[in-house]
């Protein structure tokens, strides 16, 4: 069965994310079966419980809950991205992380990569 | 002939794993670290990784440079543990040296220099791409 692992690059407030959510729900609607998401570089910043955005615009975090919770969609942030952040990733009940998020390393992306079939960074 | 055809190009992506591009510049972004951690889990996990310079990325290559002279740390200078890495295919784009006026002085071996259509070619020929 073809898999699909996607890379997040782009934090909450960036327009490029909002590509990315469009893609991974199409893929889901679509039956496809999608592994994963990665969030690495500034995209780690989608698990900081504290960022708060206008409520008249988009909102990405709860959007990649809402995939998480319907479709069981895994969500990986990498810890050294996310604490270079401020996101202080030092105990599980943390209260800066948004549950939705596991946070991981980078062998989560090897993990992820050698088990897709194919591999699509935003 | 054209099934064969396909099927050898499957295998030899397959076989071919991950690509990694570089288009940035090393010291005005985090780009060329984050592009550099991932190369390095994907060797110690012995996972098939190739490392592709490209645009403003080739001055990430280039010899004699020192970070510590605007503070940063010099992660350049572990390009020369690719090796203990298993990373052994590091290609670079001619016309991005040429457009930039740069001479093909690298302060690591082993490097190969492709004209614009082999560069496609050889990145072609990865399962998967990351682009920093």
């Amino acid at each position: 069965m073809k898999t699909l692992a996607v890379v997040v690059t782009t934090p909450p407030y960036s327009p490029l994310t909002v590509t990315a959510l469009s893609y991974v729900e199409t893929a889901l609607v679509a039956g496809i079966n999608v592994i994963g998401v990665f969030f690495y570089q500034d995209g780690a910043m989608h698990a900081n419980e504290n960022i708060s955005i206008a409520s008249d615009e988009y909102q990405a975090i709860a959007h990649w809950q809402r995939l998480q919770q319907q479709y069981q969609l895994p969500l990986h942030i990498c810890i050294t991205a996310a604490e270079k952040r401020g996101i202080a990733c030092d105990s599980i009940d943390n209260e800066q992380i948004n549950q939705a998020f596991t946070v991981s390393g980078l062998g989560e992306l090897v993990e992820l990569t050698t088990k897709a079939t194919r591999l699509v960074q935003f | 002939m054209i099934s064969s055809d396909t099927q050898i190009e499957d295998n030899l992506s397959q076989q071919n794993g991950l690509a990694i591009i570089n288009s940035k510049a090393p010291f005005s972004s985090d780009y060329g670290k984050d592009a550099l951690d991932v190369a390095l889990i994907f060797g110690s996990f012995e996972q098939k990784v190739s490392l592709f310079f490209q645009g403003d990325g080739v001055y990430q290559l280039i010899a004699d440079q020192d970070a510590t002279l605007v503070s940063i740390k010099d992660y350049l200078k572990t390009f020369s543990a690719f090796e203990f890495y298993d990373i052994e295919d590091i290609y670079v784009c001619q016309q991005s040296l040429v457009n930039r006026q740069l001479d093909e002085a690298f302060h690591i071996n082993d490097v190969q220099v492709l004209a614009s259509v082999e560069f496609g070619k050889a990145l072609n020929s990865h399962q998967h791409v990351l682009r920093f």
